[in-house]
């Protein structure tokens, strides 16, 4: 019978998943947050916000980490058997971590490795490891080299301990292959002792057998609740000011740095791709149209200058050019369409 | 802690050495074979391993060692990860072949390590290294311990993840030189020896003269060290039932890795040893008496807390139990006779559970399970004459014929023989009266049985269908004799030796949670197990977002389930109406439910003193929560539609 009841569970589980894949056609409302009319918040005044406003359950996060602060000395005791800490569960395990660094690694030679911060990498840990632990002035041609390196200074001097902490071991920078196995070959040294937090539902499809066995993994779980303050300050929400794309204020700079007429140019675009927006074919403008209209307004009186202007435009990221299939040049902004009439609008109220 | 580190070493050496032991045939038969290859082809040796590549360190280490002693100095171990090129291969190969050599006599030469790392890694240069250290009349010690040219040996550990240019380069280049430089292969395999076809083109392969090993299988491995390991008296700590079945569970269904199950093992005598506070009396005989002298009041009331114990109490006269209550010396006096028994039982048990092995695995169908390990897991389950498999063990049994029962008695009285227990002496005696009661019966198995014995053998043979009819047929055939007949004199013997195994089953195979004071030497929590070696991330994160009560101890928090609750944490709340959604989810959508529901618990006592405000805060929580599910990898910005996220887990309301 239960297995019967388990099958049933299976097949519905496939089934879900077969129903959330079928149609392509999605069943969701075209409002978006443009229209909301509502500022977007940027980085500071989110945080603001967010100090603000009380975190809710203190107590009883309060307690969950008590309890898990009592297995501190059990986990150095596991540490120094060869076995490597994981901890998981939901809840940033970064103030857990750093209690427990403070409580027990205080006079010990111990790296604490941010992963969730978006430039670090392998090799920016082994250069810290090589450096400051083993001090070792000196490149290497490789990270495998100076992995070996590290490996062999360590069984030649028994004396020399390491603990390492690394936050988001599933982090963007850390999560590739090679750099999973380096940190993993690192962690099988016997007198290098690991302790890691993992938060992504999938993180432990970057083990494979081999890389598993050489981190012995001991996992603990150890849900705290307790929000992903620093995890998350890294991460491009959607809802935030975005980084990656053109945002109205940057744009607003840089073109209040820029000539009169080279604002007009930017202008011209930006009004003719606003006219097109509902064209979904638009390639964009030749450039042979707008050195036209450019020339017609009074804003270039050579092909020469509006080329330089198109450049400097292209440093500043404000336009892409696209090669079309008859091989003639097109001109795109590369920013929402939303914005640029933002953009518009206020540029008519500054005139 | 110093008893911890002492059992990890003795159980450590014990499997390294069986581990070794169970490779060295293996191995005797490649480094033969690995002496006599030489022809224009390159030999190569093609192990196939299975797929548990974590134990394939431990073999490999052992064979390059067993070469070295024996064949030739110059052997190298390449991992694919360190050769991602042909030039990566050849620098490796070429300073591993250098440093072996450095290592294997290393007192006189120092001018071979003159600058490794500038010597330009090419097949010459590892030729003309070749040369010099052959023909050189300084080396002639090493050439007169193997042979005139030493082969080169390269191991290649993992032939599934190389690629294929740079093992075919390698190859090709090599064929090329076999005649300098005799090289012999070795591939490592996990999966089936058709990889080498896949990956090795034909014109490659015909330059190889491959011939295949087979390796132990690993669920042999596995048997043997249960064998060696948990079916002994020599450590004092056991493992209940449930923790066993979890490391075989995990070993069957997971891995196949014996080091895991190793690991296993050491988490739970970690455990053990951290949890129990008893477990300083878990040593061998001769230190239980200073250890229980040494015992403080405090230990004494730990003892006395025992539930084992206080069942032991009960049954005791009342004198008794006030004195085991309240005197020290005479709970320890106790302690010290029962942990003896303890260990008698102990003695009793690996012996009895052998013999009746004995039996089980030669049945049909293997009533009580194949392996020793299963049988082992039954008896310490329950009481083993309880079950229904036990019965039908008992009832093939009365079947058995006469060469069979007396070949098994023949071990049974070998097992008892051999084994330290003190009591078996009359077992022994019965059984070997048995056997020479046999003996007077002679003809038995000659005479009336053979048509039905040839009929079991067949069965015996194998356990298909056609088979099983036959057994159908023979025990109509018995039943219906038994009825006409009267029993044979043959038959009257086996019905009493059948009766005096189970009395002696019974006697001796009593579960170990029956005795008094399991508790210090089973290691019996497998949730921990389950918890630290076989997490489910998952499961404790949907768990954590759908019903946080399991958590937060936190009265508000109580609901049935199924239903969003207000009073959650913001995460909890968005994951809830993310469950509700399809592939794709609208944002702003999303961002309005949310302020729906936190609304709905503000409203009441706070009467909005500024909307706005409230609606910024609102929103800046409902960010938050949406990018830490971002970050637990729930969701993922889409480009599909604007201001849309994709969900990547399905199912859900």
């Amino acid at each position: 019978k239960k297995v019967t009841k388990k099958k049933d569970k299976m097949s519905n589980l496939v089934e879900e998943y077969f129903e959330a894949h079928s149609t392509s056609k999605v069943l969701t409302s075209d409002r978006t947050l443009q229209k909301l009319r509502k500022r977007r918040l940027n980085q500071q005044t989110l945080h603001d916000l967010l100090e603000k406003s009380p975190l809710a359950y203190a107590a009883e996060i309060e307690e969950l980490n008590q309890q898990y602060e009592s297995l501190f000395s059990k986990w150095m005791l596991q540490l120094h058997l060869g076995f490597n800490i994981v901890l998981y569960g939901l809840g940033s395990k970064h103030d857990l971590l750093e209690k427990f660094r403070i409580s027990m690694l205080q006079d010990t030679v111990h790296l604490v490795v941010n992963g969730y911060f978006p430039s670090i990498t392998v090799r920016s840990i082994l250069n810290s490891i090589t450096e400051e632990v083993l001090d070792h002035i000196g490149t290497f041609r490789s990270p495998l080299d100076q992995l070996e390196f590290i490996i062999k200074r360590f069984k030649e001097d028994s004396s020399l301990e390491l603990y390492v902490l690394i936050h988001n071991l599933d982090s963007q920078m850390l999560r590739g292959e090679r750099s999973q196995q380096i940190l993993a070959q690192l962690s099988s040294l016997p007198s290098v002792y690991l302790i890691a937090s993992i938060d992504h539902i999938n993180a432990p499809l970057m083990w494979d057998q081999a890389k598993q066995s050489l981190y012995n993994w001991l996992w603990y779980e150890t849900t705290t609740f307790s929000p992903y303050v620093e995890e998350t300050s890294y991460e491009n929400s959607l809802l935030v000011q975005q980084s990656g794309s053109l945002a109205l204020s940057s744009l607003t700079h840089v073109l209040r740095s820029l000539t009169l007429n080279a604002r007009g140019i930017f202008r011209l675009l930006a009004q003719y791709q606003l006219e097109n927006k509902d064209n979904p074919s638009y390639p964009g403008l030749s450039f042979q149209d707008f050195y036209q209209q450019c020339r017609e307004a009074f804003l270039v009186n050579s092909d020469l200058t509006l080329r330089a202007q198109l450049t400097e435009f292209r440093d500043h990221k404000l336009i892409r050019t696209k090669r079309g299939a008859d091989g003639v040049e097109y001109l795109l902004i590369p920013v929402d369409d939303s914005t640029l009439t933002d953009f518009l609008e206020k540029e008519d109220e500054d005139v | 802690n110093q008893i911890e580190e002492d059992l990890n070493k003795q159980l450590f050496d014990n499997l390294v050495s069986f581990l070794r032991r169970s490779h060295s045939e293996f191995q005797e038969k490649t480094t033969e074979w690995n002496c006599q290859m030489k022809s224009r082809e390159i030999p190569t040796a093609a192990l196939v391993l299975g797929v548990n590549v974590t134990d394939h360190d431990l073999t490999f280490r052992s064979l390059s060692e067993v070469l070295q002693n024996r064949v030739t100095p110059y052997v190298a171990l390449l991992q694919a990860k360190d050769c991602p090129g042909i030039k990566n291969l050849m620098q490796k190969l070429l300073g591993q072949l250098m440093n072996c050599y450095v290592d294997v006599d290393s007192e006189e030469d120092d001018y071979v390590q003159t600058s490794q790392n500038r010597i330009r890694c090419s097949m010459t240069s590892l030729i003309t290294w070749y040369e010099s250290v052959t023909k050189t009349p300084s080396k002639k010690r090493t050439s007169s311990r193997h042979w005139q040219s030493p082969p080169v040996v390269v191991i290649f550990k993992d032939m599934e993840s190389f690629t294929t240019k740079v093992l075919q380069d390698f190859i090709v280049i090599s064929s090329q030189h076999i005649h300098e430089l005799p090289l012999v292969l070795v591939f490592g395999i996990a999966t089936s020896p058709m990889i080498i076809h896949g990956l090795l083109p034909h014109s490659v392969s015909s330059l190889l003269c491959i011939e295949l090993f087979q390796s132990l299988s690993c669920k042999e491995h596995l048997s043997t060290i249960i064998d060696k390991v948990l079916l002994t008296t020599q450590f004092p700590l056991k493992l209940s039932e449930k923790v066993l079945q979890v490391l075989i569970n995990i070993f069957l269904y997971h891995d196949f890795s014996v080091q895991n199950f190793i690991k296993g093992f050491q988490l739970c005598i970690v455990e053990h040893f951290y949890t129990q506070p008893l477990s300083v009396l878990c040593c061998h005989q001769e230190e239980v008496k200073k250890r229980i002298n040494s015992l403080s009041h405090n230990q004494c009331e730990n003892i006395r807390r025992l539930p084992s114990f206080r069942r032991y109490v009960e049954n005791q006269p009342s004198e008794k139990q006030i004195a085991l209550l309240t005197t020290d010396g005479f709970l320890k006096e106790t302690v010290q006779q029962l942990l003896d028994d303890l260990n008698v039982y102990h003695e009793n048990y690996f012996p009895v559970l052998r013999c009746l092995h004995v039996f089980t695995s030669s049945l049909p169908k293997y009533p009580l399970g194949k392996q020793i390990r299963e049988l082992h897991c039954a008896c310490l389950e329950n009481r083993v004459w309880e079950t229904e498999e036990y019965e039908s063990f008992l009832q093939l049994a009365r079947m058995l014929n006469k060469c069979d029962l007396v070949t098994m008695l023949q071990k049974c009285v070998e097992i008892l023989v051999s084994s330290p227990g003190k009591e078996f002496d009359k077992t022994v005696e019965k059984l070997k009266e048995f056997l020479t009661q046999f003996q007077k019966l002679e003809g038995g198995c000659a005479l009336s049985y053979v048509p039905l014995q040839i009929k079991l053998k067949l069965f015996y043979n194998g356990t298909n269908g056609y088979h099983f009819l036959w057994y159908i047929l023979t025990l109509l055939e018995l039943k219906e004799s038994r009825r006409s007949k009267k029993l044979t004199k043959f038959e009257m013997l086996r019905f009493e030796v059948v009766d005096y195994i189970d009395s002696v089953v019974r006697n001796y195979l009593v579960p170990a949670d029956h005795k008094t004071l399991h508790e210090i030497v089973y290691f019996n929590t497998a949730s921990v197990l389950r918890e630290h070696l076989n997490a489910a991330p998952r499961v404790a994160l949907h768990t954590a977002l759908n019903n946080p009560y399991c958590y937060l101890k936190s009265q508000a928090l109580r609901s049935d389930g199924g239903s969003i609750s207000n009073k959650a944490p913001d995460i909890c709340i968005v994951y809830k109406l993310h469950l509700e959604c399809g592939r794709l989810i609208n944002l702003v959508d999303w961002l309005e439910a949310f302020s729906t529901v936190v609304t709905a618990v503000e409203g009441p006592n706070a009467d909005a003193p500024s909307s706005d405000q409230v609606d910024d805060v609102i929103h800046a929580r409902f960010i938050r929560a949406v990018s830490e599910l971002e970050l637990l990898g729930f969701i993922k910005p889409s480009k599909q539609k604007t201001d849309h996220v994709a969900r990547l887990t399905w199912g859900g309301c």
